[in-house]
């Protein structure tokens, strides 16, 4: 039962994912649809059930304190200080979602024959946010501003400079010679596109993800040396060709001679497209044996040993 | 005791050399730039070419709607499935493409399917559509200024969707749902005039992928790409160029941009050079070391081998 129950649901999903695209009926690709946001629901749970995995594996390492123990601390407390920083805490509280605004006195009146006053909007907002009113867009400075507006509705937004703060915004509609004071202190959110969570993203995830992926220029060098030997004919094919390519792909090669980048093209169109082809053919004829024998019940190893 | 040949000292050659020289070869070339124009691949300028084809439409400069009798504005969807590791090689690309698409003022889609990504793609957005890339009066800039866009008016972010192929295929079939009806901001779709007749990737004048893995353009080509016959332009990482290299010669895909190299060949055609045409200065210099390191590797090698069949000491 225990495996029979998975077989029955991998060999009905299976076959319809395989038949639906042979039925061009609306209620198949309707019912075609709905399992595939079935199954993006699953894979979001997945999500879940890797976080309690990663529990379950590390936690009795730390505590037995087997080798490197400490490493698996750091994954622990990484990953619950980025679970934290991700939940939106901010929509806990009652955070401001607009700028105050408030009216003021209203301008003298024109003399006669003079152009009506312009409604003045008075901005006093922190150094690092960033002010809209209307078409104009300035940078606060922490003393009041003055921006001069054309009457009707004035759409009025505030953010900082900096991202993971919500943005303030709000409407005013105006008539000549009206004065408002707008104010406010876009707060901060949490949750991913909080400022901690954007904070550790571009300083730790980013540098460390991408440092990982450089050092591959170093190996590759090293292996250059150590590793990349004519030590036969077909090797010493791979080594011409990837001097070829090297030269080719990188701006140097044209600048030399056009022989360079036009032989690396034909490397990659010729050669390599027709290696890669019959590799991606090869792979795609044993994805389908494999699926079929998944659907006929045949495969049962991703069911588990047990 | 015999003398031991030069070609055995430097077998044991200490590779922290060759760390030092490659640091070198890459930090140098940032600071004094060759400045070796970058010369697009054919597969590059079929990418370029693809996006050029697009309807440009005329708008009114004040309220940025089209004036009528003008084209409609090209409608494009841009999936970014990237991770931090892959970004010097493709955002070149993304902010070239983004230049290019806003000059022709293409109304524009972004999704990804990478869990990495939603943070960069914000800040993309930030810096790339929320302002102007290359307004009026832009340093080295000739062609023609872009505009800042206004989110949910030219541009939507649908934001972040895991399920791989499947969540891709469900693109292809029913965008809305895919993301439940709502832009990453919580907006309806339904509320956003731009998404109008905007259902399915069908839908759209062009498909563009930025992609640095899996799932990512393979999975767009084998999932919907040819089954909708979808007109689609990815760029990938110099790695997997020869993944995706037989799809652009079949016509599954209408461009493709490989690695660095290929972003700084579109940066040259946008006529704004970025990272993309830096960092190929870096590949030159980078690539030399390489072929350096792999030629006196060989050098050695075979004058160890010599000296072993001369009776020299194994």
């Amino acid at each position: 039962m225990k495996k029979t129950v998975p077989l029955v649901i991998g060999m009905l999903f299976g076959a319809f994912a395989l038949a639906e695209f042979y039925i061009p009926h609306h209620q198949v690709g309707a019912l075609s649809n709905e399992f595939r946001s079935w199954a993006a629901i699953l894979a979001s749970s997945a999500f879940i059930i890797g976080g309690i995995n990663i529990l379950q594996v590390t936690w009795p390492k730390i505590r037995r304190r087997e080798p490197d123990w400490g490493y698996k601390v750091v994954l622990l407390a990484g990953a619950a200080v980025m679970l934290l920083a991700g939940l939106p805490w901010h929509k806990l509280g009652d955070a401001p979602t607009h700028p105050t605004v408030t009216f003021g006195p209203r301008l003298p009146a024109p003399a006669p024959g003079e152009p009506p006053a312009a409604p003045a909007v008075f901005v006093k907002v922190p150094a690092d946010v960033t002010y809209q009113i209307g078409a104009t867009v300035g940078a606060g400075t922490g003393r009041l501003e003055v921006v001069r507006v054309a009457p009707g509705e004035v759409t009025i937004k505030l953010s900082r400079r900096v991202p993971g703060y919500a943005t303030l915004e709000t409407k005013a509609t105006l008539i000549e010679r009206d004065t408002i004071t707008v104010e406010g202190d876009p707060p901060m959110m949490w949750g991913r596109d909080g400022r901690v969570f954007v904070w550790i993203y571009e300083h730790v995830f980013g540098p460390a993800n991408a440092t990982l992926f450089a050092l591959l220029a170093f190996f590759v060098a090293s292996a250059a040396f150590r590793a990349f030997r004519a030590r036969n004919t077909e090797a010493a094919l791979l080594l011409g060709a990837a001097i070829f390519m090297m030269l080719g792909r990188a701006p140097l090669g044209g600048a030399i001679s056009d022989v360079f980048p036009d032989f690396a093209q034909w490397l990659l169109d010729v050669p390599s497209n027709g290696g890669r082809r019959a590799i991606m053919m090869g792979a795609a004829i044993g994805a389908i044996a494999t699926g079929l024998r998944v659907i006929l019940g045949l495969e049962r190893s991703h069911l588990g040993n047990d | 005791m015999a003398r031991e040949h030069w070609s055995e000292r430097l077998q044991r050659f200490d590779r922290r050399w060759i760390f030092l020289v490659m640091a070198v070869a890459v930090v140098v070339p940032l600071y004094f730039p060759l400045g070796l124009p970058a010369r697009p691949d054919p597969m590059t300028k079929a990418a370029y070419n693809a996006v050029e084809a697009l309807p440009t439409c005329q708008l009114d400069p004040v309220t940025h709607q089209p004036v009528p009798g003008s084209p409609r504005c090209a409608r494009v969807f841009i999936s970014i499935d990237l991770d931090p590791a892959s970004t010097p090689e493709v955002e070149p690309f993304y902010r070239a493409v983004v230049l290019h698409l806003k000059r022709k003022h293409a109304q524009l889609v972004i999704a990804t399917t990478w869990y990495q990504a939603p943070p960069l793609v914000e800040r993309y957005l930030r810096e790339t559509l929320d302002v102007a890339i290359a307004p009026a009066g832009t340093d080295g800039y000739a062609g023609a200024p872009d505009r800042a866009y206004e989110r949910n008016v030219d541009y939507v972010n649908l934001g972040f969707r895991d399920g791989k192929g499947a969540i891709i295929q469900q693109f292809g079939t029913d965008l809305r749902s895919a993301f439940d009806g709502r832009a990453d901001d919580g907006t309806p779709l339904d509320r956003i005039p731009m998404m109008q007749g905007l259902n399915k990737l069908k839908d759209f004048d062009l498909i563009v992928l930025v992609s640095a893995g899996s799932p990512g353009a393979k999975e767009y080509v084998q999932f919907v790409g040819t089954r909708e016959k979808l007109p689609m332009v990815a760029a990938c990482t110099a790695v997997s160029t020869t993944d995706l290299a037989p799809y652009f010669q079949t016509g599954q895909l209408v461009g493709l941009v490989g690695g660095m190299a290929g972003s700084a060949g579109y940066e040259n055609l946008v006529g704004k050079p970025g990272a993309g045409t830096a960092g190929a200065d870096v590949l030159n210099i980078a690539n030399l070391v390489v072929i350096a390191a792999i030629i006196f590797g060989n050098v050695v090698f075979f004058a160890g081998r010599a000296h072993r069949r001369r009776g020299g000491r194994s």
